[in-house]
């Protein structure tokens, strides 16, 4: 009871979130002095007759208060309206976020899976030669671009020729069986999603250790030691347990990153994921499309929060008696 | 000990990675003429097609030489990919370049001549407002329909005449508010006559024909259904063309790939059914260097090159397996305009301050500017060498270009001679006019446009060398726009507009006196035009006469009279036109470039060598 009473308080208290969201967000871009129609004005062929038309279609005709009800009337009913070219925003979405999702998820996997070991390990090897390598890869991987290794990663791709450059598919894919499509996408995968993972591995491994050696430090596993525990016992059972909160919060950050984190790599890859679609609407102020991708990077915000949060009751007995 | 040698090696870091900036990979260009040599000259291009007819179907037969069947041509488009495969409601480049794969029309341009050739139509004729059009028989939709003066019919009563999707051939059609009548004749004849000669009106019939018995059904439901009719996600199975090629797929952000039509009316000198190519790719690349990377990868194969990556090309040409082709000069066509604005806004204010008026509107100072601008060093610094000086209004590749209108080079002493006529006077290196004012102005141009920022730069310099104060501003596009087109409260401007290198008439919007980009002396749209200077009067005689005039070489007598106009008046001042140079792997058969119309235009007459393919 005290659960669901806890997460309907969460859910109430977006709905303001929201709001203020999106009034700041549709007011920002239809200020900005980008004009959808700009292009069309400096075209001798066009006439004033179709200007007008695609002015009244693109509601740029009304004040920008009526403009914003408008969206929002028609967004909390479901719709997200058209594209500046006339494309439904939903089908556009739809096309590109199972492609995201994927480069997330696998890059996720990754940096999990290498990432929350090496953090373990480094912290029980304090101070070792092997910690201090790692520490300093981790710098290094903190320190260098994404945009910038991208780069690099795409012009070692066009020297050496054993990657595609960019993309996620190649042309004949359709035609391919199901194990060389997955090769295929594997071999388009591995770029992007090697950047991904040096970049957000350093963070996570730097992260890990830290708790860990915060926990290590404390009273109870001295205790433990003391007790005469032997040493997995101590780190797996005693340690990791505790030092693994903070990284659940983390994971929900990751969640609201399914979708947005890795856009300006999906630039440079031309990854045909949301990142791409979304940059490419704000250079043209192309409203429904931006706003609707806010919303959805809001939602996503919320929502990973809301599960770090209730991943934490699960969790932490602590988090429970607050929340009571 | 030890710090001396940490320090050394960021020292001796630091000295490489300032060593490694010194070096450059291309060397600077310093020998424009290199590229602005013409090597299309020596290209034999295939005659004229010609009607032939088998089994009682009239198929239309290339000249070009036979190839092979078989393989892909793999292209690349910048942007966002299509947004749309019906044809008639393209509003994009990449759209209606796409749709028109699928899409024929009854007449098309030639591409190297430029004139009008007949298409889906068998043959054409044109008799002062008449024009008649033969269809060709026995031609079928790509799901098996016949082909009939039915859907030509359609096509324009229901389509075009009725404003639906993109309504610029509607627009362009209408003369003096009146639409032209199509009849039909016969079972293969149709008629259109136009309520008085119109010399643009033959061009505008290349606008593609679709199928009655598919578009029917949804242009019956209105604007809405047909604009969101045939979008991307259309099933390719489902589309139903007459295009050298169907549609295969469509994946969004990636590629579009097309399909031969196996059943195209078009045939080799053989008499085998044309196009080639098995498939024909596009990638959808995000930006420039994408597309440069995809072509070294050899992903892609053809490229065209911009700036100072053909000085790379080029160099690497002898040992690559690509060749580079210069078409020649752009259609874009960049200059600076001057406002010679003399009207009060509606709160009756100057739009242009008096003494500013008086400058603008003397052709001496006009002159004066033109004979400072460098348009050489621009060329030469701005644009790498791959462009030329440009001094007409029509682009250098327009079929109407004046070609008597000579170049001529930066000269000071002429531009200084043309201000003392005008009785400015030059004191310490600052001009002054007859009243002892300071000539100062403001000139603009959009902001983040990097080029046109450098131009403003070096116009500024030129200019300082007459003594003239320029305030270069670069500012919002939008902003720019709305001053060029409303409020008109400007000096000078650097700006772009695309021409057609086949139909002037498409720039009456700007040289009309009344026109709504009349940039140089902007009326509002209700605004009378009594005022107008004697040449611009002129000007629009001619633009009124020449759309009249059907025979090309009176046209394009009329039509050399404006460019002179504009030549000697100079209200706008232009600058260059980018060169266009393209990369095309050798192993692409039956590439014959033009001026007009690109490297891929025949893109149904194309082959692939396979024995010349390099893996």
């Amino acid at each position: 009871m005290e659960f669901f009473r806890f997460v309907l308080k969460r859910f109430l208290q977006t709905i303001p979130l929201l709001i203020i969201v999106s009034l700041i967000s549709f007011f920002i871009i239809r200020l900005s002095p980008i004009d959808p129609l700009a292009e069309l004005r400096l075209n001798p062929s066009i006439s004033q007759e179709t200007l007008d038309k695609e002015i009244k279609r693109l509601n740029l005709d009304k004040p920008i208060g009526i403009q914003y009800l408008s969206w929002a009337k028609s967004f909390v009913k479901g719709d997200l309206g058209y594209t500046s070219s006339g494309e439904k925003v939903s089908v556009k979405l739809k096309e590109r976020i199972p492609n995201t999702l994927l480069l997330t998820l696998v890059v996720i996997f990754m940096t999990w899976s290498v990432g929350v070991p090496l953090g373990i390990f480094s912290a029980i090897r304090k101070e070792s030669p092997f910690d201090r390598m790692i520490t300093v890869l981790a710098s290094v991987g903190m320190a260098i671009p994404s945009f910038f290794f991208a780069i690099l990663m795409l012009i070692f791709a066009v020297k050496t020729g054993w990657f595609p450059v960019g993309g996620l598919t190649s042309y004949n894919f359709n035609e391919m069986s199901f194990i060389a499509k997955f090769v295929d996408i594997s071999k388009h995968l591995v770029l992007p999603s090697l950047v991904l993972f040096t970049i957000s591995l350093s963070g996570l491994q730097r992260q890990m250790r830290a708790n860990m050696l915060e926990v290590l430090d404390s009273d109870y596993v001295k205790f433990a030691r003391a007790k005469g525990l032997s040493e997995g016992k101590v780190i797996f059972k005693h340690a990791l347990r505790n030092a693994v909160n903070p990284m659940i919060t983390l994971l929900g950050f990751e969640f609201a990153g399914l979708l947005s984190g890795a856009a300006l790599t999906e630039y440079v890859f031309q990854y045909p994921g949301l990142g791409r679609l979304i940059l490419e609407a704000v250079m043209k102020s192309d409203i429904n499309l931006v706003m609707a991708s806010l919303m959805m990077g809001t939602i996503m915000l919320i929502l990973g929060n809301l599960l770090a949060d209730i991943l934490l009751m699960l969790t932490d007995p602590r988090v429970r008696q607050e929340a009571k | 000990m030890k710090r001396l040698i940490t320090w050394g090696f960021i020292f001796l870091f630091v000295v490489l990675l300032l060593k490694s900036c010194i070096k450059q990979d291309i060397e600077p260009v310093y020998t424009p003429q290199k590229y602005s040599n013409e090597n299309l000259d020596n290209i034999k291009y295939p005659l004229k097609n010609k009607n032939i007819t088998i089994d009682g179907v009239d198929y239309l037969q290339s000249q070009a030489p036979v190839g092979e069947y078989g393989g892909e041509l793999i292209l690349s488009t910048i942007g966002e990919g299509p947004k749309t495969f019906n044809p008639c409601n393209t509003k994009d480049a990449t759209s209606s370049s796409m749709a028109g794969l699928l899409y024929d029309g009854l007449l098309t341009t030639h591409p190297l001549t430029g004139e009008v050739i007949p298409l889906l139509a068998k043959s054409f004729s044109a008799k002062g407002n008449e024009y008649t059009l033969n269809l060709r028989k026995g031609l079928k939709w790509s799901d098996g329909k016949p082909i009939t003066v039915d859907d030509v019919l359609y096509t324009y009563w229901e389509v075009v005449f009725k404003g639906l999707g993109n309504t610029a051939t509607r627009d362009a059609m209408l003369i003096n508010g009146k639409l032209p009548k199509l009849y039909k004749v016969d079972d293969y004849t149709v008629k259109f006559v136009t309520p008085q000669p119109f010399a643009p009106f033959l061009r505008l019939l290349s606008y593609p024909i679709v199928p009655k018995h598919y578009f029917k059904p949804v242009s019956d439901k209105g604007e809405s259904a047909f604009n969101a009719f045939l979008s991307p996600n259309t099933p390719p199975s489902e589309i139903v063309s007459n295009g050298a090629f169907k549609l295969k797929e469509y994946v969004a952000a990636q590629r579009v790939v097309f399909e031969r039509n196996s059943d195209y009316y078009k045939i080799n000198l053989e008499n085998k059914k044309l196009p080639y190519l098995n498939r024909l790719v596009y990638l959808i690349v995000g930006d420039t260097n994408n597309e440069i990377l995809k072509f070294e990868a050899k992903e892609t194969d053809v490229l065209s090159l911009r700036g100072a990556n053909v000085a790379r090309y080029k160099q690497r040409e002898s040992e690559s397996d690509y060749k580079i082709y210069n078409l020649g000069a752009d259609t874009g066509t960049l200059f600076m305009v001057i406002n010679l604005n003399n009207r009060k806004n509606s709160e009756g204010n100057w739009n242009v301050a008096l003494h500013k008026q008086k400058w603008f509107r003397d052709r001496n100072f006009r002159e004066a500017i033109d004979w400072a601008v460098d348009r050489d060093g621009m060329v030469r610094n701005i644009a790498h060498g791959v462009a030329k000086p440009l001094f007409t209004s029509e682009s250098l590749n327009s079929i109407y270009l004046n070609k008597k209108l000579q170049p001529h080079p930066k000269d000071l002493n002429v531009a200084r001679k043309k201000l003392e006529e005008s009785g400015f006077i030059i004191k310490d290196g600052v001009l002054y006019d007859l009243s002892g004012k300071r000539v100062e102005f403001d000139l603009l141009t959009n902001a983040g446009a990097l080029e046109r920022e450098s131009i403003g730069v070096m116009i500024k310099q030129d200019l300082e060398d007459l003594g003239m104060k320029v305030n270069f501003k670069p500012i919002e596009f939008n902003t720019l726009v709305n001053k060029l087109a409303n409020t008109c409260d400007w000096d000078m401007a650097i700006i772009a507009l695309t021409g057609s290198p086949l139909e002037p008439h498409d720039g009456k919007n700007v040289w009309k006196s009344n026109g709504p980009l009349h940039l140089f002396n902007q009326r509002k749209p209700n605004q009378k035009y009594d005022d107008r200077l004697a040449w611009e009067k002129e000007l629009d005689d001619i633009i009124e006469a020449g759309a009249v005039k059907l025979n090309f070489n009176e046209r394009k007598q009329i039509y050399d009279k404006y460019q002179e106009i504009i030549y000697k008046e100079k209200p706008i001042i232009y600058l260059y036109s980018p060169i266009r140079i393209t990369a095309v792997r050798k192993r692409l058969k039956n590439i014959f470039p033009t001026s007009l119309s690109g490297v891929v235009y025949n893109v149904d007459e194309i082959w692939i060598d396979k024995k010349g393919e390099v893996k």
